[in-house]
């Protein structure tokens, strides 16, 4: 049956059901939406749906292609009904069966969350006063119709409203020309989360023209303390995709693009070219100096900034020949999970708010061309004292400003190897070695068939040494820092260390 | 010997269990002083990891040392 259709005929579940049976399918998850009896307090007595079908089709499989590919599981399908629907009556059905069930559940949230918002299905309410509406667009189009009702929120952009920029228009540095500027800009926004929050809104509500959001992670229920444009009802959806709504709704003159997608180097550098200014707002070293080498290449102005704990620090790049880069700062481009590692992060809100307030400001006065902002080299922000200090810093002499040959040794075999047990790496010849720290060790899982622990604090610190020879294989908590140790020690000269990837939370209980 | 004042950040700051201090020192380089730090303090992170900066300005760890400067260990940062 096609992934996504739409039925003139009541659904029929356990039909559907049956089709998505698959042997290397370990379960099966669904969700039905049902016509209620109610909409916005009025009593609501059937139901009409009607599509624009040759296109809903086409977008309705997409969706569906997307969530098998993005979530991996084995099948996936949608049916829509369309006529008139009686109180209680099935409306729409999502179906997915998968290996193990966090996917199952993921990918069928994903498809009706994205078949809601993308597909063209308009509903006519019928109520029990004799009235009816069309709602979704068509309603909110109608700008005679004035009782307000709750979907006004999501389709708000019908109404008028035209953004008043007064108050920041009356600053003689900005002005008129200055909004004009604002408006034609485009920003590329890499990373959502609570760096990137704050300077999608503040830029969103400023003016800026064009805002393109690029992050491939979900809500996640413990982001909400510090990425305050998240709500309990997101946890599981794309980051990108929820954020541009909310931005579309604050600003409806916005042209906002959602990218479900991590920075990779087959992404960053087309979408930096694309656009004026690129914030860089990601919690990993990698996404820096891979949005760091594109703006230096495409000759763009970028706007980094970071965080750890109450300090943060930040650094922008103009592309001026005297200007110094992410590289000319840091030659030895260091890698994540060496230092200030996974299994140390805590953060209150304030501070990557602070902090991505701050980028937001310095975007703002990149656009405009006004006086100041951060001089070249970091500027180091301690929100507990209240102290910033800058760090001045020059465009380093052989700094290629891009990665180096030696940094990026495309034929190397990887470090990462794959191993469901750690017997079966014993197995396999290695010797194991457990880099966690004494206190996770104790409270983290036990491990066995461990040759050596060697703490990663006390082999950085130098206190032991990692043995010459032998054939290791390196575990942590969750497979990062037992990555950045292997490629740290294969560069000096240690040809066979490996990391288990995924670390000990990865294997099977 | 000479007088220097030393800050640290980050994962710095919390190992070496201060934010700053002012110290007597031998050390002719930011590298020596480093070292000598790193063992007393147990900062637990190589060099070459770090940036070293000098009276506001970053430095290379060899340049000489005079009584009076600042001196900032700073560790790469990447939470957000």
């Amino acid at each position: 049956m096609d992934a996504f259709r739409f039925s003139s005929e009541p659904l029929e579940p356990e039909r559907y059901r049956q089709g998505l049976a698959d042997a290397g399918a370990g379960g099966y998850a669904s969700f039905e939406g049902w016509v209620r009896n109610h909409s916005d307090g009025r009593r609501v007595q059937r139901l009409e749906y009607e599509a624009y079908e040759s296109l809903a089709r086409k977008e309705g499989a997409r969706i569906v292609a997307a969530a098998i590919e993005k979530f991996g599981v084995s099948r996936a399908a949608c049916v829509h009904r369309i006529g008139s629907l009686d109180i209680g009556e099935l409306a729409v059905w999502v179906g997915v069966s998968a290996a193990h069930r966090d996917e199952a559940f993921a990918a069928c949230r994903y498809i009706i969350d994205e078949v809601k918002h993308r597909v063209p299905i308009w509903k006519k309410e019928h109520y029990e006063d004799g009235d009816s509406g069309w709602v979704n667009c068509e309603r909110c189009a109608d700008a005679s119709h004035v009782r307000p009702h709750a979907h006004d929120r999501d389709h708000a952009h019908a109404r008028t409203f035209t953004h008043d920029y007064s108050r920041q228009t009356a600053l003689p540095e900005v002005g008129e020309t200055g909004q004009a500027r604002l408006r034609s800009a485009a920003v590329l926004v890499v990373g959502a989360g609570g760096l990137g929050v704050p300077v999608l809104q503040y830029l969103a509500a400023s003016g800026v023209g064009k805002m393109t959001i690029l992050d491939g992670d979900h809500v996640e229920p413990s982001n909400l303390h510090r990425q305050p444009i998240y709500e309990p009802e997101d946890v599981g959806r794309p980051k990108a995709v929820v954020a541009a709504e909310r931005l579309r709704r604050m600003n409806r003159d916005l042209d906002c693009t959602a990218i479900t997608e991590h920075a990779s180097a087959a992404n960053v550098s087309g979408l930096v070219a694309s656009h004026d200014v690129v914030v860089e707002c990601t919690d990993n070293l990698r996404a820096k100096f891979l949005v760091n080498d594109a703006a230096v290449g495409a000759g763009k102005p970028a706007v980094f900034a970071s965080v750890h704990q109450y300090e943060g620090q930040l650094q922008v790049y103009r592309p001026r020949p005297d200007w110094p880069c992410l590289r000319c700062l840091w030659p030895e481009a260091p890698r994540d999970g060496l230092v200030g590692n996974c299994a140390e992060a805590g953060v209150l809100g304030p501070v990557p708010g602070t902090l991505g307030t701050l980028q937001a400001m310095q975007v703002i006065q990149l656009i405009l061309g006004l006086e100041g902002g951060v001089r070249p080299g970091l500027l180091i922000v301690d929100l507990l004292d209240f102290s910033t200090r800058g760090i001045g810093a020059r465009r380093r002499a052989g700094c290629e400003h891009g990665p180096s040959v030696r940094a990026a040794p495309e034929d190397a075999e990887s470090p990462e190897v794959d191993f469901s047990s750690l017997n079966e790496a014993r197995e396999a010849g290695f010797e194991l070695v457990d880099i966690r720290e004494a206190w996770e060790r104790q409270s983290g899982r036990p491990a066995s068939h461990i040759t050596l622990h060697l703490p990663l604090s006390e082999l950085l610190g130098g206190r032991v040494a990692f043995p010459a020879g032998g054939r290791y294989l390196i575990v942590c908590e969750h497979g990062v820092r037992s990555l950045a140790l292997a490629e740290h020690l294969r560069e000096r000269g240690h040809a066979e260390v490996y990391s288990m990837r995924g670390g000990i939370a990865a294997l099977k209980a | 010997m000479k007088i220097v004042h030393v800050q640290y950040f980050a994962a710095l700051r919390e190992r070496a269990g201060r934010g700053a201090e002012t110290l007597e020192t031998s050390a002719a380089t930011p590298a020596e002083l480093y070292a000598d730090l790193a063992a007393r303090r147990g900062l637990g992170l190589p060099r070459e990891l770090l940036r070293v900066a000098v009276n506001d300005e970053f430095a290379d760890w060899t340049r000489p040392l005079e009584d009076g400067d600042q001196v900032v260990f700073i560790p790469p940062v990447a939470g957000g």
